[in-house]
């Protein structure tokens, strides 16, 4: 090798110039690749780096709140913190759940069971994995946040619901399903729900869904890789944002102090209360017992739980203001008295003669005093309760008369108070009965009719607006709960005016005014059934009712029996008598405590003496404003 | 081809012509001026370095500590180019192989765990990787073979086995660690030297062949899972984006959103954001180019073929065989591990554990590149006879040569 010889080191020269020549090439490559990487696809990167550190955030929005007519929040909201799953940002579903059931002591297929739900929707969307986390279980999650990737801990708000307030009429929230979600985003193309958002389920909260809302809000942070909120070099830019849209305020009709009393004084028994304005339709105040803690379903609710109240006999979640069905029992008499005298069956001056019971063919129908009320005229009969009274006169009537006016006071019909689902009551027809049960009407039906027994129904609801209609003299208003309706900022959506729905003139005024007597009597009278319901100073008027749910043998004792066998009390008032500005409905199911008039009237007392006791103190805060005079709410100066 | 003349070796004044590297040109006698472009070009980086890593690892205290590991550079630096003579290595090739060999060990029985591997050896207050000393290592013990063994004809495998059964045993133990990364570097140092060696070429087929075996054998019997998904990523990155292909997708989007003239220094999202996997370590280099740009990147590029092209320089004009080939094995750990680096950061190579020579923090690679670094300074003052006062070999290497080229 001579070339080799002459070289000193044994090495290759050549190799040297390839050597130089390889680095080059090499150098060259990775410049290329550089230049492919920066230049020719520079924007699609950047891009990309954009979107990697910047994160989109979802603001879920508070609902709107309600108030009630003085301005008093009945249903707001409080902050708390929920856990939500972000999927996009998750890196192994799996493994994050195993660590989240360990740190929340939570069976892990909870989790896992929510995030296959979600599957169907984006992956930017976040689900919601547990509400109202405790401060403990958010130091958990926040300490642990390395190993959580996707999982956030946002403050969200949630409802707070004012004591008081029936939990029937406000409703509440539930998590909206996939399949549900889908028929809601249907309608809703531009303000979409996402998977385990709250929806409301019933009530107000449902009635009211698309008003209270509020619509979801983004914004976007800055993030580092681990999803960590970051701040530096956060001057450099403005991220875009959108808050979050509020839902609307809505103002209620009701009063929420008096309901509050309502609460209070009708508490511990099953049943329903409504309250209303006779001038306008406008509720003041609804209870239906028994309910729910409206907390309950923050808590979440079990299995067990929930099938121990829907198999509960009182039915806790059935809101009987309105889809409760009770036969009205002596409470329609009133309704029958007004038909009797319009149709002249019946004059103020005719008299009947109650020796305890009364006598149709073979049958016998007994008084509730079975010692009999001697020699009754109507507003005795309307004062005492009378029955044989109403038996005559109901013969007399006969049922499809008496029907016809029943009608005309809305009874058999949905009124349209829109919040929870609405029975119409039954309003019992000889036609009615042909067409439900095949048979002819027979004649000893009808005396049980006339006291409100057999086969009518009306719901709390309707007998409200049945003395609604007696206080006024025939004015039938819708009743309704929601006044107003009005952005966060204020401005009005939607207000409820008053709505007429007819002036039932078929019975003239003077008749009204004989009735209205007769039960004014009742309360006002010392002989009266229902002079619990008195209040000092104001003339109230009302008809107390009791209603056998099972024909009890009459000597058993009405303590010894089941609670669902026990008498229903009814008290129907309105006040005051000259003016009429409240009804007040009483009806407790399988009242322990006795009939209309023991149990039934205290409670109406007690609500009719709360609302003038507000009346008299709001008043009172007038007059000592007197420069500046609040004006009164339209309910209570719509009328005279 | 002119011959070197024999006074001209061992004078002080040398003509300070420029070499180019073509073949059938004239030798010229080596001059200090490539040590000269060599330290200038190394000061730049290191700066460019340590400014870059300040960046990469704001929020820890990694800068602070690299700049610890900086000083004991410089000072093996010095050592190294001025105190240590090449000769010194040749004589004490194997000694230094064996201990190197004996630390590996000590790793894989002792060493510290780090991302799954063994790496560490601690002794004392001192923390180092032996596998980056091995890269020196094997390096001297090629060169000392080829020193020491020297042929006529081209090299037959049979006579590179004693060679390879010696190198053999370093990677052995590298494996184990196992540290695919630097036994791959150490393997292409040692092609690097061996690409200067005439060899036969049934040899090259023969290690071809054998190579490609190996390859086959080590997916199937010795990489690990996680070094095999390393593979499989450079093929499509964005094949998985949240686990294997992580690393590499975040850093090309890291380089590319740099776009021509990068984000800004300390104002790389990538970067700063924590998105960007090993931003200190591995992939400090798409810190760079997110943050400096395809300009920033494109001067880089320029001062590390000017630093390699030093190394070649100083490599030719080598004393003897031992001295060019160290300084070729010496160029090669910094040419290998910039372009295995960068390639793996571009998504041309697999992610493994190369650090970018003076960029990536850590205190032995630190080390061992400007140790490399004056290794070839000092191989350009042996063949200016520097070490003539310092090194007792020199005057009898030198006579040695004289001897060997008069016959």
């Amino acid at each position: 090798m001579k070339k080799m010889s002459r070289s000193p080191h044994l090495l290759i020269e050549s190799r040297f110039f390839a050597a130089s020549i390889a680095i080059v090439i090499a150098a060259l490559v990775m410049w290329l690749r550089l230049w492919q990487l920066q230049i020719y696809r520079g924007d699609y990167y950047r891009r990309i780096s954009e979107n990697n550190r910047v994160r989109k955030i979802d603001v879920p929005a508070p609902r709107g709140m309600l108030y009630d007519a003085w301005g008093k929040i009945i249903l707001g909201n409080t902050a708390t913190s929920e856990l939500i799953v972000v999927p996009q940002y998750m890196k192994n579903p799996d493994k994050t759940f195993d660590v989240l059931a360990r740190l929340l002591h939570q069976p892990r297929e909870d989790f896992a069971k929510k995030f296959r739900r979600a599957k169907s929707q984006p992956k930017f969307m976040p689900i919601t994995m547990i509400r109202n986390l405790s401060l403990h279980e958010v130091s958990i999650i926040e300490s642990n946040r390395l190993f959580l990737p996707g999982i956030e801990v946002r403050t969200t708000a949630r409802r707070e619901y004012k004591t008081g307030a029936s939990p029937h009429t406000l409703g509440h929230l539930g998590e909206l399903s996939p399949t549900a979600m889908e028929e809601f985003n249907a309608k809703n193309k531009d303000n979409p729900y996402s998977i385990g958002d709250l929806v409301g389920r019933s009530g107000l909260e449902a009635r009211l869904e698309k008003y209270l809302r509020g619509q979801h809000g983004y914004k976007l942070i800055q993030v580092d890789a681990f999803g960590r909120a970051s701040n530096q070099n956060q001057q450099d830019w403005d991220l875009p944002m959108a808050p979050a849209k509020p839902g609307s305020n809505v103002q209620l009709t009701i009063d929420l102090e008096l309901q509050e009393t309502v609460s209070k004084a009708f508490s511990g028994k099953n049943g329903a209360v409504v309250v209303m304005n006779p001038n306008t339709g406008g509720i003041l105040a609804l209870t239906s017992l028994p309910s729910w803690d409206p907390y309950m379903y923050q808590r979440g609710l079990s299995q067990e739980e929930f099938r121990a109240m829907t198999l509960d006999p009182l039915h806790p979640f059935m809101d009987k203001t309105t889809a409760g069905e009770f036969a009205p029992g002596s409470t329609y008499k009133a309704l029958v008295a007004l038909a009797a005298l319009q149709e002249g069956v019946a004059t103020p001056n005719r008299t009947f003669v109650c020796n305890g019971s009364f006598s149709l063919g073979s049958q016998v129908y007994g008084c509730w005093k079975k010692t009999g009320h001697g020699v009754v005229n109507l507003q005795r009969a309307l004062m005492q309760s009378c029955d044989v009274f109403f038996y005559h006169i109901g013969i007399e009537l006969g049922v499809d008369r008496m029907a016809k006016y029943a009608r005309d006071f809305g009874l058999g019909t949905k009124l349209g108070l829109d919040i929870n689902p609405e029975r119409p009551g039954l309003v019992p027809t000889q036609e009615w009965k042909m067409a439900t049960h095949k048979e002819v009407w027979a004649a000893g039906e009808t005396p049980s009719i006339a006291i409100g027994q057999g086969y009518n129904l009306m719901t709390p609801l309707q007998l409200a607006g049945l003395y609604s209609a007696i206080a006024t003299g025939g004015k039938m208003w819708k009743p309704y709960i929601v006044k107003r309706i009005s952005t966060p900022e204020g401005v009005t959506l939607d207000e409820r005016v008053p709505i007429l729905v007819r002036t039932i003139d078929s019975i003239t005024l003077a008749n009204y005014e004989r009735v209205r007597e007769g039960l004014e009597a009742v309360v006002m009278n010392d002989e009266g059934t229902g002079k619990n319901a008195r209040v000092p100073g104001i003339r109230i008027a009302g008809k107390t009712g009791s209603v056998q749910v099972v024909n009890l043998k009459k000597n058993k004792n009405q303590t010894d029996v089941s609670i669902l066998w026990k008498e229903h009390a009814l008290f129907a008032s309105f006040a005051p008598v000259e003016s009429p500005e409240i009804v007040v409905v009483i009806i407790s199911e399988h009242d322990d405590k006795g009939g209309g008039g023991a149990s039934a009237a205290p409670v109406a007392g007690q609500i009719l003496n709360s609302y003038f006791e507000l009346k008299k103190r709001r008043a009172g805060l007038a007059i000592g404003a007197a420069e500046n005079p609040i004006t009164a709410p339209t309910e209570v100066t719509e009328h005279d | 081809m002119i011959e070197p003349k024999d006074q001209m070796v061992g004078v002080g004044a040398m003509a300070h012509a420029p070499v180019l590297l073509v073949p059938g040109q004239a030798i010229r006698e080596p001059t200090l001026i490539w040590s000269k472009i060599l330290m200038a070009v190394l000061f730049i980086l290191i700066s460019i370095g340590m400014v870059n890593l300040y960046s990469a690892a704001s929020g820890t205290n990694l800068f602070w500590s690299q700049l610890k590991n900086l000083a004991l550079a410089c000072t093996a630096f010095y050592i190294c180019g001025w105190i240590i003579s090449p000769r010194f290595y040749n004589t004490y090739a194997y000694w230094i192989f064996g201990a190197v060999c004996v630390q590996l060990i000590l790793v894989d029985i002792i060493g510290g765990i780090s991302m799954g591997a063994q790496r560490w050896l601690k002794i004392g207050p001192i923390v180092f990787q032996p596998s980056e000393l091995a890269k020196i290592a094997v390096s001297i013990v090629v060169a000392k073979y080829f020193y020491t063994s020297r042929l006529a004809n081209p090299y037959t495998l049979r006579d590179l086995f004693p060679l390879a059964a010696v190198v053999g045993v370093a990677f052995v133990l590298i494996f184990a660690q196992p540290d695919l990364g630097t036994a791959g570097v150490c393997a292409m140092i040692m092609a690097c030297q061996l690409s200067f060696i005439r060899i036969n070429g049934k040899s090259l087929v023969l290690v071809a062949i054998g190579g490609f075996t190996v390859v086959l054998a080590a997916w199937f019997f010795i990489l690990r899972d996680y070094q095999k998904l390393r593979v499989l990523n450079l093929i499509n990155p964005d094949m998985d984006s949240s686990h294997t292909g992580y690393n590499a997708l975040q850093s090309f989007i890291a380089i590319g959103s740099g776009k021509f003239l990068g984000k800004g220094f300390m104002a790389g999202t990538q970067t700063q954001l924590q998105f960007l996997p090993a931003r200190h370590t591995d992939f400090i280099f798409a810190v760079f180019s997110e943050e400096h740009g395809f300009l920033g990147t494109t001067v880089l590029f320029v001062l590390f073929v000017t630093l390699i092209y030093m190394g070649i320089a100083i490599a030719k004009n080598g004393k003897d065989v031992f001295s060019s080939l160290l300084a070729v094995g010496m160029t090669g750990i910094i040419f290998v591990s910039f372009v295995i680096n960068t390639a793996m950061v571009l998504g041309l190579f697999p992610v493994v554990g190369v650090p970018l020579p003076f960029f990536s923090y850590g205190g032995t690679a630190m080390i061992v590149f400007c140790s490399a670094m004056g290794i070839l300074v000092s191989i350009e003052r042996e063949s200016l006879d520097l070490f003539r006062k310092a090194s007792p070999f020199q005057r009898k290497a030198a006579s040695g040569r004289q001897a060997r080229r008069k016959p």
